[in-house]
């Protein structure tokens, strides 16, 4: 693992981005990064700077602790397609 | 960091990093080169030690002058290297991040490197060069010493 890694932690990125009804590429281009970087954060190889998880969690119109805090629910709690 | 830009070190660090390459806007791409640019140091440090010690031993004094000029142009790259982290205040010199086990080939490498130095050079080594190679170098190591214990309790718990 690297200092890049975000050492398998889990998040919501991917939920959150299905809901949203975004490809990975189509995520990466709104936030200004390669979709190999989406996939590396998606799988919790990577963990973004705050900037970066800033713009995910407003280009998927949600907070940052709900995509990165792992005992955050508010994704679970939220009815498809009411974002 | 405003003060550390104006420094003719970190600015020529810029110029010969290319550290303006629209490249390392992308956060994840700078993260990963950062790493292999750190892979790829530790792999010229191993193979100049390897080949160097290499050299020595088997060609001899012939290769003294040329594995000494190399040898010397990597200690000025990795002090380079060093100074640019310690000038942006990233201290090299912790414990945790000195004394571990993989220090022991390097170290192992860097004593076969001085006995194949020492030995290609017997003709022309006399007792006194050879006493202060030994009170250099013991100099060094305790230097050394002294400097990671300050800074081991200087970083001690709070």
């Amino acid at each position: 693992m690297g200092r890049t890694s975000a050492q398998g932690r889990s998040n919501a990125v991917r939920t959150a981005r299905q809901l949203a009804g975004l490809t990975q590429a189509e995520l990466a281009a709104a936030v200004g990064v390669s979709r190999q970087t989406v996939v590396a954060v998606e799988a919790g190889d990577y963990a973004p700077s705050v900037y970066l998880a800033l713009s995910l969690a407003a280009r998927l119109a949600t907070t940052v602790e709900a995509l990165f805090d792992p005992e955050s629910t508010v994704l679970e709690a939220t009815p498809r397609g009411t974002r | 960091m405003s003060s550390t830009r104006q420094d003719p070190l970190v600015r020529m660090a810029h110029v010969v990093g290319d550290f303006g390459n629209p490249f390392y806007a992308e956060e994840r791409q700078r993260d990963v080169w950062n790493e292999a640019s750190a892979f790829g140091l530790q792999l010229v440090i191993w193979c100049t030690l390897g080949v160097g010690t290499t050299t020595i031993w088997v060609v001899g004094a012939a290769a003294v002058p040329y594995v000494t000029v190399v040898l010397v142009l990597l200690g000025v790259v990795c002090a380079l290297t060093v100074a640019y982290a310690q000038h942006l205040g990233v201290d090299l010199t912790g414990r945790d991040r000195v004394l571990r086990w993989r220090l022991v080939p390097y170290a192992a490498l860097v004593v076969a490197l001085t006995v194949g130095l020492v030995r290609a050079q017997e003709e022309r080594l006399t007792a006194s060069t050879l006493a202060g190679m030994v009170t250099g170098a013991a100099v060094v190591l305790l230097a050394a010493y002294v400097v990671t214990r300050r800074r081991g309790k200087r970083a001690g718990p709070p």
